[in-house]
């Protein structure tokens, strides 16, 4: 199961009447969105919302009735098991060679300030600034151990830069801790931090 | 061969700020008071710069301050007693009063003199940022606010305390000392009052050499500090050759030598009051 079907279901599952819903679902054979709205007291709309986004997840299935001249839907259970079997590492990204191999360097005037921490060769925070005027936000990044040391080992502007994995040497930094660097790189780049060398 | 100046000429009045104002402070209030009022405040004043000044002499361990000590203390004793005894006229032991002001100022005044113009009570900030800028040519600018790690010496944190010792007490640097770490802040004249007193903020945004347990050395240089250059000169560079320049002391005071990095210092012939 991706992420996004993955939140689709806790958004539902989520629900005060999640579990009153699938009560009826489960002892009546089938059942329309406005007796679910009557039984539960809910607004027609959001038991409709409901049982049609289940349906779209493959919960249930729709058979249009005609009663009288004006046709809707009764609503039945297709499975009796909801499993979210979910693999996080689908969302782990891999360092590859050429992304640890790119030089950079820190931006100059980049507006970033850096708190050192105290008693240790790290780097604690990192406080951005961006917009203009009354729009001027500051955004306070905490970094982990390894982030902080990395960035004290950043090459300062104007200097050579350097690659991610060189920078991650000199800093010891073990290589399997590459992919919370390269967040940080990318995250430090989106904001103009640092600057990738041509 | 002269020197070229690295740092722009010190025009601040910092370090002569607060024996200026004493005797500014003095006419004020005995026009405005009277003299006995003008002579106990003086002698407050002369207490508080002798306590200062304690402070800083146990601070740094350099008894050449004992002579502001002493002198301020002297001081201190001699305007308190002439406020209980200010007449308009003779009184018993003004002679002695008079000799004994007359000797007080000529020797402390020697020896002031002697010890200023040999830069011993002076902090060493200014020729430490000269020297740490004489061997970059280069101009780039490219300041930034983060610490830069300059390299590794393989010392104990004995011996670096010992080197922190020898900092403070030469006035080159500033010490605070952690478990993990010694960080050691360069002061200028005039900065030495408002830092010693905590009012300068957290150390850690001035200018500071730092040497972990590891040995691991890590400088920063504090922007104000950076645009007392009169050139934009290349940071990176700048900040290198700053922590080289505390290495080779450190290597200096390892071996013994520690008094030529005073030397170097002294060679540079900084004016008296910066």
């Amino acid at each position: 199961m991706d992420f996004r079907t993955a939140a689709k279901y806790a958004a539902l599952l989520s629900k005060d009447y999640a579990e009153d819903i699938f009560a009826l679902l489960v002892n009546y054979q089938a059942v329309s969105a406005s007796e679910v709205a009557a039984r539960l007291n809910l607004h027609i709309k959001t038991a409709q919302d409901f049982l049609e986004s289940l349906t779209g997840l493959g919960v249930l299935e729709k058979e249009e009735v005609l009663e009288k001249k004006r046709p809707y839907f009764r609503y039945a259970l297709k499975q009796t098991r909801i499993l979210i079997d979910l693999d996080l590492m689908q969302v782990k990204r891999e360092p590859t060679d050429n992304s640890l191999s790119i030089p950079i360097r820190e931006k100059a005037n980049a507006g970033a300030r850096f708190a050192a921490a105290r008693n240790d060769v790290t780097i604690a925070s990192v406080t951005i600034w961006s917009g203009e005027g009354r729009d001027r936000q500051e955004r306070r990044i905490k970094l982990t151990n390894p982030q902080g040391r990395f960035l004290y080992h950043l090459p300062f502007p104007k200097a050579q830069p350097l690659s991610v994995a060189e920078i991650m040497r000199k800093a010891a930094i073990d290589e399997s801790l590459a992919a919370e660097i390269l967040d940080l790189v990318q995250l430090l780049d989106k904001y103009g931090v640092i600057e990738k060398a041509a | 061969m002269a020197l070229e100046r690295k740092l722009k000429p010190d025009r601040s009045i910092g370090g002569a700020i607060i024996p200026i104002s004493m005797p500014i402070i003095f006419a004020l209030i005995a026009i405005i008071f009277e003299y006995t009022i003008a002579l106990k405040v003086a002698a407050v004043m002369m207490a508080l710069f002798g306590l200062f000044y304690l402070y800083m002499l146990l601070r740094t361990g350099n008894f050449h301050l004992l002579v502001v000590v002493c002198e301020a203390f002297f001081f201190t004793f001699m305007f308190w007693f002439l406020s209980e005894r200010y007449v308009f006229g003779n009184w018993e032991g003004q002679r002695s009063f008079q000799v004994a002001m007359m000797i007080g100022t000529i020797t402390f005044g020697i020896l002031l003199i002697f010890f200023g113009i040999n830069r011993r009570l002076q902090w060493r900030g200014r020729e430490v940022f000269e020297l740490a800028a004489e061997s970059v040519e280069e101009t780039g600018d490219g300041y930034t606010h983060r610490p830069r790690p300059v390299g590794r010496v393989e010392y104990s944190l004995h011996e670096l305390r010992g080197f922190a010792r020898f900092a403070a007490k030469h006035m080159i640097a500033l010490p605070y000392i952690s478990a993990k770490s010694i960080t050691l802040v360069p002061l200028k004249m005039g900065d030495e009052f408002f830092r010693l007193l905590g009012l300068l903020g957290d150390y850690r945004d001035a200018t500071w050499v730092n040497f972990d347990v590891d040995g691991e050395v890590s400088v920063h240089i504090a922007q104000k500090d950076y645009l007392e250059y009169r050139e934009p000169l290349a940071f990176d560079r700048l900040c290198q050759s700053f922590g080289q320049l505390f290495i080779e002391f450190l290597d200096l005071h390892s071996k013994g030598e520690g008094i030529r990095a005073v030397d170097r210092m002294d060679e540079l012939k900084i004016p008296f009051f910066s």
